[in-house]
């Protein structure tokens, strides 16, 4: 166990990842929505330490409830039309609904057309869209990255002292 | 001989099951003999209906399910004929009746709590005991395999590509072997080197996400991490590789465009040996965890007998005692004198499970360290036989024996379909559930580790 655990601090020291800026949290609900399971693999790996997106704040939470991001991967199929509708309206306001990978957004879907409803956006409105077949990990990071501060700069321009930095 | 006589016989020969479909008034049941040389037999439909063979096989079970479901066949005697694809039904006509006192329902999904495909699991449990699991999937089912027909056979191979990313080069390659079958086309050497380099290096990066997985499930951040990590390298060796981390489009019709010069060759070893190290000391740590090693044994077994029975394959299998492996017959594939390797304690729980992984990982490393010793240079498969109007493909994916059947008219696809390592092992992990502690089936579930979308397709 000792040896896992300083193998993992001398992978971190090589690695280097740079420290965040602190003040920002995103909880992430996943839905997969009829994907070949790419998108989930690459978000996955958007853990491990060669990116550790929970350094930004960001992690999966396991109820949509306590969500701020619905984050769908895949072409919605028929059977996952309605779960994905109940996982959106369990979340409270204000929501965000990211599109992952390039099924999420209709590019490049392969499937019988009867069996799926259409992409993300056909469903929901979508507010950021992450192409990619998959989107690699940094790719991922980066692009919540972007909805996050984009949220922030939102929130700070409605009410003013809202989106100040920690000192 | 009628067809249930045909099928009978086979498996008295000692014939594996290895798949069934129907077709245009036809099911087709698809046999892997004892020299790994596939069998097919077919049965017209007649009045909408056909003979069943699950109770000569129950590993049968879910593909006449799925053939009564999308093609509208009866199977006689197949009672009760549940329905497996078609949702939208009464609870009771797809789950198995459990009554009893205190007897009750406990229904998970298809949204998980992590990130996790989407599927629906119904136990039936007395407390926290698990009597019985009916397991719902194919929400992801996107009707691939309807939607390949009428294409090309080059680009047919895409939707069985898009199937599953984690099998990808698996799928692909059962999927080009039935093509190659049926265009009378056999992989030249070098096809055959690159094509199994191809397929040991998904097998590499999905054993290790496997390790990574149980020890998710048994709650070992650490191990988890740890091979998440590896992982990570093995996804960055194959972009490297062959320019994607899941190594799509590497796999192609008739013959490989891949290219690797000496350098190119030297550099990917030299990665491949650090992995292997790291993962043999990762092992290690695992192996004298005590508090890990604990929660491992005697949960979510599956015995040889009911491992043969219910048709279970890959490491699954292999840790249940069952030495089956498509390498070790392989034609088509360079996989010269392969013998299955074994965990210590072959007794089918999710122990012997995860250790057939890290057994196979070091087989695999080792045969991609001989494999890759020399440059990768552009092959083709060469004309060798007549064509056929049905082809057969059979490769051992990450998850076991995968087969894909392919039926054309003008070289266009007519009929495909893919029976992957996950879709033969799902009832198995229903059966390895019953009996076990309800909070103990996610670990049970991560020691095979199953594609859903491989199953759904």
């Amino acid at each position: 166990m000792l040896t896992l655990l300083r193998n993992l601090r001398r992978l971190r020291t090589e690695i280097g990842l740079p420290a965040p800026r602190l003040g920002r949290s995103l909880a992430i609900r996943h839905v997969d929505a009829g994907s070949c399971n790419g998108c989930e693999h690459e978000l996955t790996l958007a853990s491990s330490p060669y990116e550790d997106v929970q350094r930004y704040g960001f992690g999966i939470v396991a109820s949509p409830r306590h969500a701020d991001v619905l984050l769908v991967t895949g072409t919605v199929t028929t059977r996952m039309r309605e779960p994905l509708l109940a996982a959106y309206n369990a979340m409270p306001e204000p929501r965000r609904v990211v599109a992952l990978g390039d099924c999420a957004l209709a590019r490049g879907v392969l499937a019988a057309v009867d069996e799926i409803v259409g992409p993300v956006e056909a469903l929901l409105p979508v507010d950021l869209r992450i192409p990619g077949c998959p989107p690699s990990p940094p790719t991922i990071t980066q692009a919540l990255l972007e909805l996050h501060d984009a949220g922030k700069r939102r929130t700070s321009e409605r009410m003013p002292g809202a989106g100040l930095e920690p000192a | 001989m009628t067809y249930r006589d045909r099928i009978a016989a086979a498996l008295e020969e000692g014939c594996r099951f290895a798949g069934l479909y129907a077709n245009d008034n036809v099911v087709r049941t698809v046999l892997v003999a004892t020299d790994g040389s596939l069998r097919l037999e077919s049965a017209a439909v007649e009045n909408g209906s056909v003979a069943t063979i699950v109770d000569l096989t129950p590993a049968a079970a879910w593909d006449e399910r799925e053939a009564a479901d999308l093609y509208g066949v009866r199977f006689d005697g197949h009672e009760p004929l549940r329905p497996l694809v078609i949702h939208d039904l009464e609870l009771t006509s797809w789950t198995v009746r459990v009554r009893g006192d205190d007897a009750y329902q406990v229904a998970v999904g298809p949204i998980h709590a992590g990130v996790i495909e989407s599927g629906h699991f119904r136990f039936h449990v007395v407390g926290d005991k698990i009597l019985h699991l009916d397991a719902r999937l194919f929400y992801k089912h996107r009707g691939l395999e309807r939607a390949a027909e009428g294409q090309t056979l080059a680009d047919g191979r895409l939707y069985m590509q898009r199937a599953c990313a984690a099998c990808a080069v698996s799928n692909s390659l059962a999927y080009a072997h039935a093509c190659e079958e049926i265009l009378g086309l056999h992989p030249s050497a070098e096809l055959a080197r690159v094509r199994t380099v191809l397929l040991e290096l998904e097998r590499a990066w999905n054993h290790l996400n496997d390790i990574a997985a149980v020890c998710a499930g048994a709650g070992l951040a650490a191990g988890n991490t740890f091979f998440a990590a590896l992982t990570e390298r093995a996804r960055r060796l194959n972009e490297r590789f062959a320019g994607h981390r899941f190594l799509f489009n590497s796999v192609q019709l008739g013959g490989s465009a891949l290219t690797l010069d000496a350098a190119a060759i030297a550099t990917t070893r030299e990665e491949l040996a650090s992995i292997a190290t790291d993962s043999k000391r990762g092992w290690r740590e695992l192996l004298f965890n005590s508090s890990f090693q604990d929660r491992l044994p005697d949960i979510g077994v599956v015995s040889a007998d009911d491992a043969r029975a219910l048709g279970a394959v890959g490491p699954a299998a292999r840790a249940s005692g069952l030495a089956d492996d498509a390498r070790s017959r392989s034609t088509r594939l360079a996989y010269n004198g392969f013998e299955p390797v074994a965990p210590r304690r072959v007794v089918g729980d999710v122990q012997a499970r995860l250790e057939q992984r890290a057994v196979e990982l070091l087989q695999t490393f080792a045969l991609l360290d001989d494999l890759l010793d020399r440059p990768i240079n552009p092959a083709e498969a060469v004309t060798a036989r007549e064509t056929t109007a049905v082809g057969l493909g059979l490769v051992e994916s990450p998850r076991g024996a995968t087969l894909c059947a392919v039926e054309h008219a003008h070289h266009r696809v007519t009929r495909v379909h893919l029976r992957t390592g996950s879709y033969a092992n799902w009832p198995v992990v229903a059966h390895a559930a019953a009996g076990n502690f309800l909070p103990d089936f996610p670990l049970i579930n991560k020691s095979f580790e199953l594609c859903y979308a491989c199953a759904d397709r």
